[in-house]
């Protein structure tokens, strides 16, 4: 089976990082006491902005404030659904305030901003990453990683509100601690998947929805390999090991490696500092 | 004790295999559940909803297992919280109080079940701290945090522990026609079990008892120790005395069933040398009272509690003539009781059956079959009948028990 069907991927929305820093830390890949190079994190950053644009994606921007110095990792502004956006609720005191950012960006361009209930986290597209299977009519199902950030109970009104069919996954490696690092959709066969970050449940869950799956090893989840950013046929990886490289050579795509080195110090790489406009869930796309 | 809680699952909860692994959490902690409603969405993106209901053997098991279950997005269906409102004044409860029930009860406060200190009924249920007191009116104090309302309050059903006892088959209804043999046996057994189980006994006795001639059976349950309490009104102490010091009970001598030459004032005779004394520890102990069930008690160390009553004659210098600290002691004497026979007393046993928790196994010992009713009426349903003759009947319990 060849690749290149994923039906969006074309557009991003990212944040340059003009005050990012490890101010604080909130997954095990966190350190205060490294410092991160800002201007390496610029240049890095950039690369990351033309090898999208290379693959033929267009990349939109929102800029970031010291208050929120992980505003960086866009991928966690919301869940995107065609015209709506619903914004994410974190976890932690430290990022809540990049919630109201991304909803007044999202406002502004017209987006429907649709609210989960208070009481629930749920962490935006770095905690739900659509997989276009062939298991219903139409709608892709989202597959919503929950425990360290997300809240099981956030599904229903996700599902409610995006028009998602959505399979909560129990994430159960801490430092694994967003599905996009476990997960990434290459098209509606293929998928990078990283059951190390999974329950045994999850991962029969995914094993029944992904019908041509690429197991990475442990080492190679670790290594951040499934937060990579599709494009078309372009898999954007911030490393591409040989074994995986070749996999996904055969299948037709092209790894790219791009070096995003200074976010990984704060626990993200490429999935995490962008986010897809043009996912729609409802199947209507 | 098992520990009960109803759990709603909802979401996409089949093909996510978060039921199965909801009900594989349940089980692997010990627990079991029953599926009390499962409805499947129609459409992929229709929810689907589980209520499940999950029982634990123990609050400690519950409490970890709800975390889990939390995880996986299960609530707790009645995540009601108790209300509380300050009591008005001393005595007097907020309006809308609730009132309690002799089951075991369970208040939930910050989300956790706490269970009521003891269960009573008739009382109100006060938080303070991390505890739920259960307090009678007359215990309340201005401000105390009354529980009011009925949301986050639940009962306890109990175990009746079908089967164990042998007075299955004769509790429904009160019947002179019962075997007799076979009830005293049972009896004796359950009285052997709560031996064996370390509970007290409380037996709560009649004047009849003496009359009938069970004095002497009694105070050889005391003196073997099969009865750990005594509660009893003035009567039955003073013709306990009477019976011990004279021969006689109310002027009739218990022996022949004769009357006695000045009989009538007998009892009062009596009454007037242990108010002499100071009390009847005092009389015991100097000598006057030589046998019977007080004599027993005080030689034995068995607490007892006299509840006074307008019509009493003298009265003894132990008789409490204050009713609502009559009621304090008993509440705080039944503490650690497990069985209570009711032996030939109408009056005290039903006192006795409202503070006592539905949890002590009651056993009603009167020839008149309306006293059990009675009983049974005011709340104790788990009192036991067995219509006898009481003085034989105990005779042969303490035979059998080879008191």
């Amino acid at each position: 089976m060849s690749a290149g069907a994923l039906t969006w991927g074309r557009r991003f929305l990212m944040c340059p990082p003009t005050h990012f820093g490890v101010l604080y830390e909130i997954n095990p890949w966190m350190h205060a006491e490294v410092a991160v190079d800002l201007e390496r994190a610029r240049t890095q950053w950039d690369g990351l902005v033309a090898a999208l644009r290379e693959a033929g994606a267009e990349v939109e921007v929102i800029e970031q404030d010291a208050e929120v110095p992980d505003l960086v990792f866009t991928a966690n502004a919301g869940i995107v659904s065609g015209e709506t956006f619903v914004p994410a609720h974190f976890r932690h005191p430290e990022r809540q305030p990049e919630t109201e950012r991304f909803a007044t960006w999202f406002a502004d361009r017209g987006a429907t901003v649709e609210r989960l209930p208070d009481d629930l986290s749920h962490e935006g597209a770095g905690d739900a990453l659509p997989f276009g299977a062939d298991t219903g009519p139409g709608a892709p199902v989202l597959l919503s990683g929950y425990r360290f950030r997300s809240d099981a109970a956030a599904t229903t009104p996700l599902s409610v509100l995006t028009g998602a069919v959505v399979r909560p996954i129990e994430l159960v490696d801490e430092r694994l601690y967003h599905i996009d690092i476990t997960f990434c959709p290459l098209d509606d066969r293929h998928a990078l998947c990283a059951p190390l970050g999974w329950d045994r449940y999850g991962t029969a869950v995914v094993e029944s929805l992904v019908p041509e799956p690429l197991w990475l090893t442990d080492d190679e989840a670790l290594a951040f390999t499934a937060n990579s950013v599709v494009v078309g046929t372009t898999v954007l990886m911030p490393h591409v090991p040989p074994r995986v490289g070749r996999q996904l050579e055969a299948w037709g795509f092209d790894p790219v490696a791009v070096d995003v080195g200074e976010f990984l110090k704060a626990g993200g790489a490429c999935r995490c500092l962008t986010l897809a406009l043009d996912v729609d869930l409802t199947g209507a796309g | 004790m098992t520990a009960t809680e109803t759990f709603a699952l909802e979401g996409h909860i089949v093909d996510s295999l978060i039921l199965p692994k909801v009900l594989d959490l349940v089980l692997e902690s010990g627990s079991d559940y029953r599926l009390l409603d499962v409805a499947i969405g129609r459409t992929p993106t229709d929810p689907s909803r589980a209520v499940i209901e999950v029982t634990a053997p123990d609050d400690q098991v519950l409490a970890t297992l709800a975390e889990q279950l939390q995880v996986q997005g299960a609530n707790p269906l009645d995540s009601g919280q108790a209300e509380t409102e300050p009591a008005p004044a001393d005595g007097v409860a907020p309006v809308d109080f609730t009132a309690t029930t002799n089951l075991v009860t369970e208040v939930r406060i910050d989300g956790r079940w706490i269970t009521a200190d003891r269960a009573e009924m008739d009382c109100t249920l006060v938080v303070r701290d991390d505890r739920v007191v259960t307090t009678p009116l007359h215990r309340l104090r201005r401000g105390d945090a009354v529980v009011v309302g009925s949301s986050g309050v639940r009962v306890v059903a109990p175990d009746r522990g079908r089967g164990r006892d042998g007075f299955e088959f004769m509790d429904s209804d009160i019947s002179t026609e019962k075997p007799k043999a076979t009830q005293l046996r049972a009896l004796a057994d359950r009285l052997r079990q709560a031996r064996a189980d370390g509970v007290e006994v409380l037996a709560v006795c009649g004047p009849v008892v003496i009359h009938t001639g069970g004095g002497p059976a009694v105070a050889r349950l005391v003196q073997g120790g099969w009865i750990q309490r005594l509660f009893a009104g003035n009567g039955f102490a003073t013709h306990d005395i009477e019976s011990a010091v004279m021969g006689t009970s109310l002027g009739i001598n218990v022996a022949s069933g004769a009357g006695t030459e000045g009989g009538h004032s007998n009892h009062l005779r009596v009454i007037n040398e242990v108010r002499r004394h100071g009390s009847i520890a005092a009389a015991v102990e100097a000598g006057y009272v030589p046998a019977g069930v007080m004599h027993a008690c005080v030689t034995h160390d068995i607490p007892f509690v006299l509840g006074g009553s307008v019509r009493d004659d003298g009265p003894l210098p132990d008789t409490m003539t204050d009713v609502v600290e009559v009621a304090d002691r008993m509440r705080d004497e039944v503490a650690g009781v497990g069985v209570a026979l009711m032996l030939a007393s109408t009056l005290h046993a039903i006192a006795t059956g409202n503070v006592l928790p539905a949890s002590v196994a009651t056993y009603c010992i009167d020839i008149n079959p309306s006293v059990v009713t009675k009983l049974s009426d005011r709340g104790s349903h788990q009192a036991h009948g067995i219509v006898t003759d009481v003085g034989p009947f105990l005779g042969q319990l303490a035979d059998e028990l080879g008191a």
